[in-house]
C-alpha cells in the first residue's frame, strides 16, 4: 500500500476554482456528465465531452503528474476494450486488415474508437473530480445539501478514518508473519500467506469498530434526531454555476453527436 | 474444521429469537417467522395482486417503451408479487440500527472498497487471458459483489448489503479505477440485487443457502447492468452466457465466499456484538 491514498497527495491544490466547489456540486456534475454519456456509444459525443473536459482541466487543481498517476488507470482499461469491440465486435463496412481470425472492419474500427473515447470521457471527470474532494468535505457536505441519514453518513466517515490506521495495522501483521517465517516459497503459499494478512487485517478491524462504536456511543452519537454541524457546507452561487457548466457540457456534447447523426441510444 | 453443533447453527434459517406475534399489538396468532397478522395479510394480498394480473393479463394497447402490455403481464405481476414481499420484510425486520452496526458497516465498506480497488487495479491483468471468449470475464464478476453479500450476512440490518456494497463502490472510485463515476451505480444496482433477496427472505434467513440467493441476485443485477452499459453489442447467446456465468460466479464466490468468511469471522469472536454472532454464540 502506497501511503494513504485518500490524503491529498502531492501535486493536487484544493483551493483551484474548481477543486473547492462543494462535493454536492461535484457530485451533480459527475452524475450529469456520466449519465450523458453512458446512454450513448459514438465517437462525437464521445469525444466532444471528452475535448470540453480536457479545456476544462487547468481550473481543476491537479499537476501533470498528480493526473498521470491518478488517470492512468483510464487508458489502461480503455485500450483492450477498444482492442476487443474493434476486432472482436460485429464487423460492418470495407475490410481494413485482417489478422486470421481477427478482422478490422471500417464498422468495428468505428466502435471500437467510440468505446475507448467513451471510457475516457465517462472516467476522466469522476477521477479529476473525486480526487480533490476531501472525504470530510463530502461527509458534511452528503448530510448537509443532500440530507442523507446523519447516522449512517456519519458513521460511514468515522469508518473512513480508520482506513490510515488499517494500512499501519497491514504492515505490522505481514512484518510479524515474516518473523514467524511464514508467507515465503511459491505463489501457492504466497497466496495462502496473503489470504492470513487480509482475514487478521479483517478481524482486527472489526474489533476496533466495535470499540470506536461504543466510544461514540459514550458521546451521544445518534441519540437524538437532529444535530448541529461544526462545520458548515454552504452550497454558493459559484457551485450552482459549476452544476450549471456540468449540465452544459453534457447538453454541447450531446447536441453535438445528435446534430451530426452519430448520437445512437445504447439499449435500442 | 470438524462440523459441530454450535457452528451448524449459523447455517439454519431461523435462528434469531423469535417474540411471538411480534407485532406492537402483542397479538400471538402463532404465525411463522414471528409475522405480525397484519404483515402476513400485506404480503398475502401482494401475492394473490401478483396472480390476480398474470391470469387477467394486461392490456396490448397500453405500452412502455415500445413493449405492448401483454408481453409485460408476467414481469409486471412478478414486481408486484416480489416487490410487495420485500418491501414488508424491509418493514418488519425487527432491528434497528445501533450505532456498532453503523460503524461496523462502514468499515465493512471500507474493507470491501480496497478490496475493489485491489481487483480494479488488476482487472485488466485478469481478464486479458479470458478475451478468447468475451463473456467469460463475468466468471469473475461475483468478486465484485463480496462487500455487499458480506454485509447483509454480518449485520442482518434492512439494508446493509446496499450500504455497505455502496460505500465500498464510492471509496473504489475515490480511490480512482478505470469506471469513474459510473462506479457509484454499479453499487447502488449491486448492492440492491443482494439486498432484493435477503428482503424476500424477510431477513430471517442467512445461511448458506439465502446467501447464494444474495450473491445470485447481486450478480443478476450485475450482468443487467454490465450488458446495458458497457456491452450493447452482445448477440443474443452472449448475453445468455453473461448473464448465466455472473450468476454462477455471484452465488460461488460472493455467496459461498461470504457466508464461510461470516463463519470464520464468528468463530474468532469479533461478531459477538453484532445480531450474526449472537446468533452464532457458543452455548
Amino acid at each position: 500500500m502506497r501511503g494513504d491514498p485518500l490524503r491529498f497527495g502531492p501535486g493536487i491544490d484544493p483551493a483551484a476554482p474548481l477543486a473547492r466547489a462543494n462535493p454536492a456540486a461535484k457530485l451533480a456534475v459527475s452524475l450529469v456528465l456520466s449519465v450523458a454519456l453512458l446512454l450513448t456509444v459514438d465517437v462525437v459525443t464521445a469525444g466532444t465531452a471528452l475535448v470540453l473536459e480536457i479545456a476544462a482541466l487547468p481550473w481543476c487543481g491537479l499537476s501533470p503528474g498528480a493526473l498521470a498517476r491518478r488517470a492512468w488507470v483510464l487508458p489502461a482499461g480503455a485500450v483492450p476494450a477498444a482492442w476487443a469491440a474493434a476486432f472482436l465486435g460485429t464487423d460492418s463496412g470495407a475490410t481494413l486488415l485482417v489478422l486470421g481470425p481477427l478482422t478490422l472492419t471500417e464498422g468495428s474500427a468505428q466502435a471500437g474508437a467510440a468505446v475507448a473515447l467513451r471510457i475516457l470521457a465517462v472516467g476522466l471527470p469522476g477521477v479529476v473530480l473525486l480526487s480533490t474532494t476531501d472525504p470530510t468535505a463530502l461527509a458534511d457536505s452528503l448530510a448537509q445539501n443532500l440530507h442523507l441519514p446523519h447516522r449512517f453518513v456519519l458513521a460511514g466517515l468515522a469508518g473512513l478514518s480508520m482506513f490510515g490506521i488499517l494500512a499501519e495495522e497491514g504492515q505490522t501483521l505481514r512484518l510479524a508473519r515474516r518473523a514467524r517465517g511464514l508467507g515465503g516459497g511459491g505463489p501457492l503459499s504466497r497466496l495462502r500467506s496473503l489470504f492470513g494478512v487480509v482475514f487478521a487485517l479483517l478481524v482486527v478491524s472489526l474489533r476496533r469498530a466495535t470499540v470506536l462504536a461504543t466510544a461514540m456511543e459514550a458521546r451521544g452519537f445518534g441519540a437524538s434526531p437532529h444535530r448541529t454541524w461544526a462545520r458548515p457546507s454552504p452550497f454558493t452561487r459559484s457551485d450552482t454555476a459549476f452544476c450549471l457548466g456540468g449540465l452544459a457540457l453534457a447538453l454541447l456534447a450531446t447536441a453535438a453527436g445528435t446534430a451530426t447523426g452519430s448520437w445512437h441510444m445504447v439499449l435500442s | 474444521m470438524p462440523p459441530h453443533e454450535q457452528d451448524t447453527r449459523t447455517t439454519g434459517s431461523d435462528e434469531t429469537p423469535i417474540e411471538p406475534g411480534g407485532g406492537r399489538n402483542g397479538l400471538s396468532l402463532g404465525l411463522p417467522w414471528g409475522l405480525a397478522p397484519g404483515h402476513a395479510a400485506t404480503i398475502a394480498a401482494g401475492i394473490l395482486l401478483g396472480i390476480a394480473v398474470r391470469a387477467v393479463g394486461l392490456p396490448d394497447t397500453w405500452e412502455l417503451f415500445g413493449t405492448s402490455g401483454d408481453v409485460l403481464t408476467t414481469p409486471v405481476a412478478l414486481l408486484i408479487a416480489l416487490g410487495t414481499i420485500s418491501v414488508t420484510g424491509a418493514v418488519t425486520a425487527r432491528s434497528p440500527w445501533r450505532v456498532v452496526d453503523l460503524v461496523v458497516a462502514a468499515v465493512i465498506g471500507v474493507a470491501g472498497g480496497l478490496f475493489l480497488w485491489g481487483i480494479a487495479t488488476s482487472w485488466n491483468a485478469l481478464t486479458t487471458p479470458l478475451s478468447f471468449y468475451p463473456p467469460a470475464s463475468a466468471g469473475l464478476a461475483g468478486l465484485w459483489l463480496v462487500p455487499g453479500v458480506l454485509g447483509g450476512l454480518i449485520l442482518r440490518r434492512p439494508g446493509a448489503a446496499l450500504f455497505c456494497e455502496l460505500m465500498a463502490a464510492v471509496l473504489e472510485a475515490v480511490l480512482g479505477n478505470q469506471w469513474g463515476f459510473s462506479t457509484v451505480y454499479y453499487g447502488v444496482v449491486e448492492g440492491l440485487g443482494a439486498e432484493f433477496v435477503l428482503a424476500l427472505l424477510l431477513y430471517r434467513g442467512f445461511g448458506l443457502l439465502p446467501a447464494m440467493l444474495s450473491g445470485a441476485g447481486a450478480g443478476v443485477s450485475l450482468a443487467l447492468l454490465d450488458l446495458a452499459i458497457w456491452y450493447p453489442t452482445f448477440s443474443a447467446s452472449y448475453r445468455t452466457a453473461y448473464i448465466g456465468l455472473a450468476i454462477l460466479s455471484g452465488a460461488v464466490i460472493a455467496g459461498v465466499g461470504s457466508w464461510a468468511l461470516t463463519r470464520a469471522l464468528a468463530r474468532v469472536g469479533v461478531l459477538a456484538p453484532l445480531a450474526s454472532g449472537a446468533a452464532a454464540e457458543r452455548v
